[in-house]
């Protein structure tokens, strides 16, 4: 099958700061989605913005639909982008700003009238797409922003933090369109700094980490990585002691460290131990007043990931 | 369960649709002409130009009455049929309304779009920074060259109309007028779109325009005087606009010579032109 899109060791500065270091991968060509994972400052960005044909590789090559998408009207007609942010012009109605963005991707007359309201109504905001972006929700603004990059009809979306400051139903809603999208012949690509966002959506995940791609893999193999990255737990107790005694019997214990309100374990396999300490304290066996999971976040994981690849 | 693919609309052909920078003016026009700021500025300009045909006609009528006589003389003091009369359609407090009006529209057409992050969504379209330009350059040039125009057009009609060839106004008047309106526009346009590549805001654009014009005249005038050099002037945006009808319609002695008005034009174009482009780049659009 031939790439859709294809990094050969492309790297991107910013001056003298590395943006993405040298970096290979390939998406095929045909429907489905590929979560892009990675914390802030990861280089998710500066990727998706080489992706997109707003700025070139420093080095290396990259191709979409076998060219370089870099100031390509051939290549950049055929993607839609969603940046991040939610910065509109307040007063401006947002049915007259994707009048101009379908302009903008060569429609127009009768055609543009009709991919404007056949896309509207592909993101639900049909009946109220007259309202100014100062009236929208944010989960309405993102929506449109959404519309914008669908009116051409793109063979790939790029989606930069989609599911930011969305609600849950905004959330789910917007989930829902991407997978019925990728049902069809849309390549989606979807930026998220949250792993269960993405694993939501995808089983293909490009984790990246300070500039650089750390690993590529479905999310079983990427949750198997995260497992064996020891997570460390204060548990707020009335009696440390006796935590630390329960622990020492039950838990993957990788280290133990007791204060004064409790105790901050270390444990090797967060998601068998979790589900044992809670039923323990549902039977009381332990006196737990609260858990405080100290580094479960995605930043932390990469480190230690980051520390096991070396 | 199964799930179905959206229905999406048809893929636009490529080559087909206006060109981008037609579209980004077009959108620009309309929303600058929906705004009170618009409003105002056209209405002022209106009516500015309706006294000056008023006065062109009352002066006609002074001309060929011969119970008006008395006042003729008055009349005549008043409008003047000479050179400087022809290079007063673009002059004066009617120049300085135009050059507000273009630091209000200029100022705020790239700064808007930096405040609102547009640019990047503008590149992933097929749109390149040249046309960006463009499309910004048709709104911040054509606007004050399209209210320059009936300053020239309907007093040189309307002259034809009520007395031909010997009317008060030039029959070539057009012919001078024309390319000194479009030389100010470029200078009002270039000066502003500079400006509002500089600022983060649409109401800082404004006021980096501002600042410039009245930032440059000072200096200039003080150059001038102190060294003695009139060319010194053509360092101020709005003395060089001041300059080009007084040229091109031969009034002596101008303001300032042809040579440090060109000079000056192309620079204050070279300059501004070249902070857009370097502000409005791909790489500056995305950090």
């Amino acid at each position: 099958m031939s790439a859709l899109l294809r990094l050969e060791r492309a790297s991107l500065r910013y001056g003298q700061i590395l943006g993405l270091s040298p970096t290979s991968f390939e998406l095929p060509e045909g429907g489905g989605i590929t979560g892009l994972l990675g914390p802030n400052g990861s280089g998710k960005s500066t990727l998706i913005q080489m992706v997109s044909g707003l700025l070139p590789p420093s080095s290396g090559t990259v191709e979409v639909f076998g060219q370089a998408p870099f100031r390509n009207p051939a290549v950049l007609s055929r993607i839609g982008l969603v940046p991040e942010g939610d910065r509109f012009p307040t007063g401006l109605k947002a049915r007259r700003w994707l009048r101009m963005m379908g302009e903008l991707s060569g429609l127009q007359g009768p055609a543009l009238e009709a991919a404007l309201e056949e896309t509207l109504a592909l993101v639900g905001m049909e009946h109220r797409a007259d309202l100014p972006f100062a009236a929208m929700s944010k989960g309405m603004r993102q929506r449109i922003r959404l519309a914008q990059a669908l009116m051409h009809r793109p063979e790939l979306l790029i989606l930069d933090e989609p599911f930011n400051g969305l609600d849950p139903e905004a959330r789910l809603t917007l989930m829902d369109l991407l997978r019925r999208l990728a049902a069809g012949s849309t390549r989606v690509l979807v930026s998220s700094h949250i792993l269960s966002e993405v694993a939501q959506l995808t089983d293909r995940i490009l984790l990246l980490f300070r500039g650089r791609l750390l690993a590529e893999g479905s999310v079983p193999e990427i949750r198997e990585l995260l497992d064996r990255h020891p997570v460390e737990l204060r548990l707020v107790a009335e009696s440390a002691q006796a935590v630390a005694r329960w622990a020492v019997e039950h838990g993957e214990l990788v280290a133990l460290r007791l204060e004064e309100s409790g105790a901050v374990l270390a444990v090797r396999n967060p998601r068998s131990f979790l589900p044992k300490l809670q039923d323990a304290a549902a039977r009381g066996e332990l006196p737990l007043r609260a858990l405080d999971p100290i580094d479960l976040n995605l930043d932390a994981v990469f480190q230690y990931l980051t520390k096991d690849h070396a | 369960m199964p799930i179905y693919a959206p229905t999406l609309p048809p893929r636009p052909e490529r080559g087909l649709g206006d060109p981008p920078a037609l579209v980004l003016a077009r959108f620009d026009v309309r929303r600058v002409l929906r705004q009170r700021i618009g409003m105002f500025f056209l209405f002022t300009l209106g009516v500015w130009l309706l006294i000056k045909l008023v006065m062109l006609y009352v002066n006609h009528l002074l001309g060929t009455k011969t119970q008006l006589a008395g006042v003729k003389d008055l009349a005549t003091a008043l409008l003047p049929q000479g050179a400087a009369f022809q290079a007063d359609f673009l002059s004066g407090p009617m120049l300085f309304v135009i050059w507000l009006l273009a630091a209000f529209v200029g100022g705020g057409l790239v700064a808007r779009d930096t405040l609102h992050r547009i640019r990047p969504l503008m590149y992933a379209h097929p749109v390149r920074p040249a046309d960006y330009w463009m499309g910004k350059a048709l709104t911040a040039v054509g606007l004050p060259l399209a209210v320059m125009l009936p300053f020239i057009l309907l007093p040189w009609v309307l002259s034809l109309l009520i007395a031909g060839g010997a009317g008060p106004v030039w029959p070539t008047l057009p012919l001078r007028m024309i390319p000194a309106a479009l030389a100010i526009a470029l200078l009002m346009g270039a000066v502003t779109l500079g400006a509002s590549a500089l600022a983060a805001t649409p109401r800082a654009g404004v006021g980096w325009s501002l600042g410039i014009l009245f930032g440059l005249n000072a200096p200039a005038t003080v150059l001038a005087k102190v060294l003695d050099q009139p060319a010194w002037q053509a360092l101020s945006p709005t003395d060089l606009a001041a300059a080009w009808p007084q040229l091109l319609c031969g009034v002596t002695p101008p303001a300032l010579g042809w040579l440090p008005t060109a000079l000056g034009t192309a620079a204050h174009l070279a300059v501004w032109a070249w902070i857009l482009r370097m502000r409005t780049r791909p790489s500056e659009a995305v950090l």
